[in-house]
């Protein structure tokens, strides 16, 4: 029998047919798909035994616990802690994805001085050399932490300056500064928003990445979520229908730009009709000049006033450094009292801030905790250090810093926390390559200061000669119920959380002079002006990019 | 029948034998497990009733995995026998302090973040609704590799079709996601893939 051509082609459409009846297809698309996650150039975690371990996210200042899975020492997914008093098992969406950033594309691996590949030894000679011939100013972005006094002592002993960059909450918190006595650095106060039974906010994104993932979210959905009369009111004024301002109790839309005019026309209309104790001092800003602005009637914003402190507590809460809103809270008496902005640490030494302008320093020295898109206001040669090359940036030499849990920290309280608390950040991974924090590079400058271990061992000897507070670990342990010294280190080396007793609110003076007159120029209100990593993780990115989970950076000015 | 018929038929059935009979057999390679291990004879010499007396839960609820040799030390210390599989385990893992390089038949991605905690003890489903019922079998199973993802047979399944599966064989992500449904147990993305 002879072939044809045509009996080719007819068996050929035959085996075609017969093909997709078979799992040939079907199969080879699902393996080759899984072949495409094993390729060699993607990181795979090691092969060995499969442990949760807990530790504090770093990345920024809000420092939430979290469960670490590892598998052969690497870590390889993260889930929040649900026993943790202060999140309460919430972490931000970007933190699902941040064990993936040590091995980022943009993962900082060697020192590099103006974009060129260089070493650490010519890095130090660079900076100690700096020294010897200028002032130098250091800018961190964790004032308190462990790394930061090694860093102010630097600073102090070459006679240069130590600045912080503080996150947006806590720049929020600026303006009671000059308000109470003694005088108490923005990082010291906090919102004790569990005591509040109404908050206003302007402009604030409480719902949608404000301060500590959980805190308000919890409460809300505790206190307010679906009720018709909810136990805890949320006011929203806002000039668009943010996530915030959708599940707020009121949205109050004004007009952009008219949020210290409404407060001065709220605290006027409060004084004037006795709905507060305190007199004044008030703005010239009448309440008719308030409704011309902000586009409300004379008649709502007098409305608002009365409803504000139909529930009290009343606390204000602005989305960025805003005087009026302070004022505001003032005049609420809100200032120093329970449900209000209250002190929760010790007194301490005011900061100076990054952003004041640096005249003749010779070098500045940038944290890796400080974000990314810092630039310094100074011509001096910079030194700065970061986990992540977050593209175009100004720095003279680029230090790569320790990544994703890859070294041994401690965790100061959260900038909106009204409770002080201390955590120790164990070291869960170890580095790929040679990396140091700022800390540790001016230690091996100058050896006399104290290593950042060191200042945390001591940290928790003080805290446990004070014998307060409580451990929040495996268990719920009061400091006065544990033996020793080395039982409360070792239990906070295991990274559980010691939490002060309630804050001593009644012990805040305030005084407020005269009515604000301007406001500072706005500063980016959203949550990712916060986030010290320069980029975020792929599955961030995925997920916030493409599902449009939170808002994009919003610079507008109000 | 035509001659085009024929020739055609001729085809699709080759391309069928191929499909389901070459192909899988093409598919996977067959690797011995380092130590001939056997569930049965464990549990009638040792009394080793339960699957959690070697896959223990930890104090602080999460899953152990597969014992380690410590717990094989237990009574393996010295050889208990004459077989070869003993002078294996004793002398080159246990006695050497190296832990035994087992093939896992259901290993999957780290990107998977499974809770053995909440499925047994919360949701109380026994070890052999996922791993099939290899606590009972009385010989070593063969590990088969499949040689494109790297995975073992067990993930897909030992039906090429999926088909007509026994329970607890396959271990897909549909697979997860069928007995949710059925339970009525709802998990987004991040419920497991962190
Ligand atoms: S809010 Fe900050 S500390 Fe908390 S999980 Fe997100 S990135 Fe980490």
């Amino acid at each position: 029998m002879k072939v044809t051509r045509r009996d080719l082609f007819v068996w050929g459409a035959g085996a075609a047919a017969g093909m997709v009846f078979s799992p040939v297809p079907w199969k080879l698309l699902d393996d080759v798909s899984i072949w495409t996650q094993n390729w060699p150039w993607i990181p795979q975690p090691p092969h060995g035994p499969i442990e949760v371990k807990q530790s504090f996210c770093t990345l920024c200042p809000q420092g939430c616990a979290m469960k670490v899975k590892m598998a052969g020492g690497c870590p390889v997914g993260v889930a929040g802690v649900s026993g943790n008093p202060v999140t309460r098992g919430a972490l931000c969406p970007l933190a699902f994805g941040v064990h993936q950033l040590n091995w980022h594309p943009q993962r900082l691996r060697a020192v590099r001085h103006k974009r060129v590949s260089s070493s650490w030894s010519e890095a130090r000679a660079a900076f100690a050399k700096a020294c010897g011939e200028g002032p130098i100013v250091i800018v961190d972005g964790r004032p308190g932490s462990a790394a930061s006094s090694v860093l102010a002592s630097f600073a102090e002993e070459q006679k240069g300056s130590y600045r912080v960059a503080l996150s947006l909450e806590t720049r929020a918190l600026l303006p009671y500064e000059a308000m109470v006595s003694p005088v108490i650095p923005a990082s010291a106060l906090g919102y004790d928003l569990e005591r509040a039974q109404t908050i206003v906010s302007f402009g604030a994104p409480l719902l949608d990445g404000w301060g500590i993932p959980g805190r308000f979210t919890r409460l809300w959905s505790e206190r307010a979520a679906g009720m018709s009369e909810p136990q805890l009111r949320l006011i929203q004024i806002e000039d668009s229908l943010s996530r915030t301002a959708t599940r707020a109790w009121r949205w109050v839309a004004i007009r952009p730009g008219s949020k210290n005019a409404l407060a001065a026309g709220l605290a006027r209309v409060l004084v004037e009709e006795h709905l507060v104790s305190a007199r004044g001092p008030l703005s010239a800003l009448t309440v008719s000049d308030a409704a011309l602005q902000t586009n409300l009637s004379e008649s709502a914003i007098r409305d608002l006033a009365r409803t504000m402190v139909a529930k009290p507590p009343v606390l204000a809460i602005a989305g960025d450094e805003r005087p009026e809103i302070a004022a505001l809270n003032f005049i609420l008496g809100s200032v120093g009292s329970p449900g209000g902005i209250v002190r929760r640490s010790k007194p301490t030494e005011k900061y100076e801030l990054a952003n004041a302008a640096i005249p003749n320093a010779r070098a500045v020295l940038i944290d890796a905790s400080v974000p990314w898109d810092y630039a310094p206001p100074t011509d001096a040669e910079i030194f700065r250090f970061a986990a992540w090359d977050g593209g175009s940036n100004r720095a003279d030499w680029l230090l790569p810093a320790p990544g994703f849990l890859e070294e041994f920290t401690d965790v100061n309280s959260a900038p909106t926390s009204a409770v002080e608390t201390y955590g120790v950040a164990p070291q869960l991974t170890k580095p790929m390559f040679e990396i140091h924090s700022a800390a540790q590079f001016l230690s091996a400058i100058d050896s006399s200061f104290t290593n950042p271990e060191t200042i945390i061992h001591q940290r928790c000897a003080d805290l446990f000669r004070e014998r307060a507070g409580t451990v929040y670990g495996q268990e719920i342990m009061p400091v006065a119920e544990l033996d020793s010294a080395q039982k409360f280190e070792a239990e906070l080396s295991k990274a559980a959380l010691w939490v002060a007793d309630a804050p001593k609110s009644a012990s805040l003076l305030c005084e407020l002079k005269e009515w604000p007159s301007t406001s500072p120029a706005e500063s980016p209100r959203n949550w990712s002006a916060a986030w010290a990593a320069a980029v975020l993780p792929p599955l961030a990115t995925k997920l916030y990019r493409e599902s449009s989970l939170r808002e994009a950076p919003d610079r507008r000015t109000a | 029948m035509s001659r085009n018929s024929l020739v055609f038929g001729f085809g699709l059935a080759v391309a069928l034998l191929a499909g389901w009979v070459a192909f899988p057999r093409a598919l996977y390679s067959k690797r011995p497990q380092p130590v001939e291990f056997l569930h049965k004879t464990h549990a009638e010499k040792s009394g080793i009733t339960d699957c959690a007396q070697c896959h223990a839960f930890r104090d602080d609820g999460e899953f152990a995995g597969l014992p380690a040799n410590d717990t094989c030390a237990g009574c393996h210390s010295d050889h208990i026998g004459t077989t070869a599989t003993e002078a294996t385990l004793v002398d080159h893992y246990i006695k050497s302090g190296q832990e035994t390089p087992w093939l896992v038949y259901s290993r999957q991605p780290a990107n998977v973040w499974f809770s053995h905690a909440i499925h047994v003890r919360r949701a109380g489903l026994a070890c052999a609704d996922c791993h099939g019922s290899y606590g009972d079998s009385d010989q070593v199973r063969v590990y088969e590799v499949n040689r494109i993802s790297g995975y073992s047979r067990d993930i897909w399944g030992h039906s090429m079709s999926r088909l007509d599966r026994a329970a607890g064989d396959g271990m897909k992500m549909s697979d997860c996601e069928d007995c949710h449904r059925r339970r009525g147990i709802e998990v987004g993305c991040l419920g497991c893939h962190q």
